[in-house]
């Protein structure tokens, strides 16, 4: 497993007349790994996306996918990435069969193949019951199934998925999350944009952060990590766990229905206020941070940006 | 070149398969099927009262074909408009884009599907078109180029309609411009055509040198028996120069249907069908009006009135001027590439710009 950057952003610009949709974008991401873009709503992702898809060519920048340039080379680019788009568009009077088969087929893989592909797809993201059905009939959920299976229709080794769990039932996500950390295990290069924290924290190796067509840089990513944040406590005896607090002298920043909230610099100070918490007799259930670390970065780096 | 012509047959195939199936063809087939058959019916009872003369039944064939040419091309603006920009809505286009298949594939593919609908249209009229050529002993030639020329034109409009839903956004706006389109060359042809004719006048001078009248008039004659000339006279009018403006009426496509038809003529060199005559019609506007005339009825006098006329007859006119239908066919065909070409270069991607109206981020 080569560990190479499968995609590679490098000062990618983008505007529609007067909207700046990417201003600024320079990113990597590796094989083997997830990785999540993350941004509020209008930061640029789709439009970034759609550039690494080979749909839109770039005011500025260069943009490598597998090695090859999506503008002077977008076949070969095609040949390697798979795309789910955020639009749900399907192909209404066709089966779930007949849009993968027809799928493969225009991706140059012969009818037989393409049968065989369908078919293993549709056990993938399980659509076995409405795999004769046309494609109109499927909810929401169901048809953003139908679309990460026709993006992986020719064993993509890079993968752009956007905005692939709005829609989804719980079940249906944990079935996405483990499904593309299978698909990252086995190799390929996952990109996945969403605006649900939560969820990308679950599958997401490395995190690509933007805001007004701009990433962040490493430099501050790695200080937003480390700034102050709430880690939430909760203790079979509440009393105890308050006490405590008082006696080692650490100020708490309120309690909520499921614990109380302490401010904390960093996993090491974590770490040693477990510790000393533990040493002090209170018997301690949940002890972890109260937003993920995804959120955390991105609500601080917001904040950084607007001040 | 096989991967090529496989990825366009599966557009094609995908294409037919979203189109056919749906219950709005098979209704239409049906309306066409039946709307043919009563035009058939009604154009027997009312020609046939008139006489029984070949020309009749040539003009029921010919009454045919031209109403199969109006629905047909009344239809398939509706079958092939909307072929991309509809998809583009419905986000079904991009998803095609990042295969491997190329916006010419794409495009090309979209207007043979749109192009073989059409064609299930001519082929719901053929019943009604062999019917009236066995009964009205029409040749096999003439409805051979009929056909011919049906096909072709189907395929304009239907490239025109998937060519402008490559190049308008909205779906409802490159059908309606289909239609305007279809309508320009059916019946803007027609007006272009009168008023350039008028607009462009020349003056034509006749000179006519009478006979004097005044004098003893032979009985038998009935001409004067001292043959006398008046002075001349000259006279000065406008006519139209039809000449300069016939190709406008050359891309009707009612006039490339009538002038293909290979034309049979008589014994004093005039056509015998519907479609020849038509074909005379726009043959002779290629010839520019004299704009020098003379008439000497005094000479004619002189020779008794023998040898005198020196007009060509239809035949030679036929003859002696350009085969419009071909101009207003190529004319076509030029049109329905651009149309095609120009989708294409809008459908190709990574494009530089993005339609009016979509999503950007």
């Amino acid at each position: 497993m080569t560990t190479h950057a499968a995609i590679a952003v490098e000062g990618v610009a983008r505007s529609f007349g007067d909207v700046h949709a990417v201003r600024d974008v320079s990113f990597e991401a590796r094989a083997g790994s997830v990785t999540a873009l993350i941004g509020p709503n209008g930061s640029g992702k789709t439009t970034l996306l759609l550039m690494l898809a080979t749909l839109l060519e770039p005011d500025r920048g260069s943009i490598r996918i597998d090695g090859h340039d999506p503008v002077a080379d977008p076949r070969a680019v095609r040949r390697v990435m798979g795309w789910m788009p955020d639009v749900l568009g399907s192909w209404a009077t066709l089966t779930v069969r007949q849009t993968l088969e027809t799928t493969a087929r225009l991706y140059e893989i012969d009818a037989a193949q393409a049968r065989v592909r369908a078919s293993e797809l549709i056990d993938l993201v399980g659509l076995q019951p409405l795999a004769d059905q046309p494609t109109r009939v499927l909810s929401r959920g169901q048809k953003q199934r139908l679309s990460l299976a026709r993006a992986l229709v020719h064993r993509p080794g890079v993968l752009l998925l956007d905005e692939p769990a709005s829609g989804l039932d719980p079940a249906a996500r944990i079935d996405l999350r483990v499904l593309v950390r299978r698909l990252a295990g086995e190799g390929a290069a996952i990109l996945v944009s969403s605006h649900v924290l939560a969820e990308l924290d679950e599958m997401a190796d490395e995190a690509v952060y933007i805001d007004g067509g701009v990433t962040a840089s490493r430099a501050s990513v790695e200080a937003s990590r480390a700034t102050v944040r709430d880690w939430r406590i909760r203790a079979l005896d509440p009393a105890a766990l308050t006490a405590a607090l008082a006696e080692l002298g650490i100020p708490t920043s309120g309690s909520d229905h499921l614990g109380v909230l302490v401010p904390v610099t960093g996993e090491a100070e974590a770490a040693s206020l477990l510790t000393r918490l533990t040493a002090h007799g209170v018997g301690i259930s949940a002890f972890g941070p109260a937003v993920g670390d995804l959120e955390h970065t991105f609500l601080d780096l917001a904040k950084g940006g607007r001040s | 070149m096989s991967a090529w012509i496989t990825g366009l047959g599966t557009i094609a195939s995908l294409e037919l398969r979203q189109r056919v199936r749906s219950v709005a063809w098979i209704v239409l087939l049906a309306v066409v099927f039946v709307l043919v058959g009563i035009v058939t019916l009604l154009l027997w009872f009312s020609l046939t009262r008139f006489g029984e003369g070949s020309l009749d039944n040539a003009a029921i064939y010919s009454s045919i074909v031209f109403f199969v040419l109006l629905v047909g091309t009344l239809v398939t603006p509706a079958v092939s408009g909307g072929a991309i920009n509809a998809e583009r809505d419905a986000g079904t286009l991009a998803t095609t884009q990042v295969t491997l298949v190329s916006a010419s594939q794409i495009v090309l593919g979209k207007f043979l599907a749109a192009w073989t609908i059409a064609l299930t249209f001519l082929a719901a009229s053929l019943p009604f078109i062999v019917l009236a050529v066995i009964i009205g002993g029409v040749p096999v030639t003439t409805m051979m180029s009929s056909l011919g020329v049906l096909v072709l034109e189907l395929g304009v409009v239907a490239a025109i309609g998937v060519g402008l839903s490559g190049l308008q956004t909205r779906a409802l706006f490159s059908v309606v411009t289909t239609y305007l389109i279809v309508a320009a060359l059916s019946i803007g042809t027609l007006i272009a055509f009168g008023l350039g004719g008028l607009v462009n006048q020349t003056e034509v001078r006749n000179v006519y040198i009478g006979l004097d009248y005044s004098g003893e008039i032979d009985p038998e004659t009935g001409l004067p028996e001292e043959i006398r000339c008046l002075e001349p006279q000259v006279s000065t009018y406008q006519a139209p120069r039809f000449d300069r403006v016939w190709w406008f009426l050359a891309a009707n496509p009612y006039i490339v249907l009538a002038d293909a038809s290979p034309t049979t003529f008589d014994r004093d060199g005039y056509p015998e069908d519907l479609f020849g005559g038509i074909g005379l019609g726009i043959r002779q506007a290629q010839i520019p009006p004299e704009t020098e005339s003379t008439y000497d009825e005094c000479e004619q006098a002189r020779n008794g009135f023998k040898g005198s006329n020196d007009y060509p007859t239809p035949e030679e006119i036929y003859a002696s001027t350009v085969p419009s239908w071909f101009v207003g066919l190529l004319i076509h065909v030029i049109l329905a590439a651009l149309a095609l070409w120009g989708a294409t270069a809008r459908t190709r991607t990574p494009s530089k710009r993005l339609p009016k109206g979509s999503r950007v981020a």
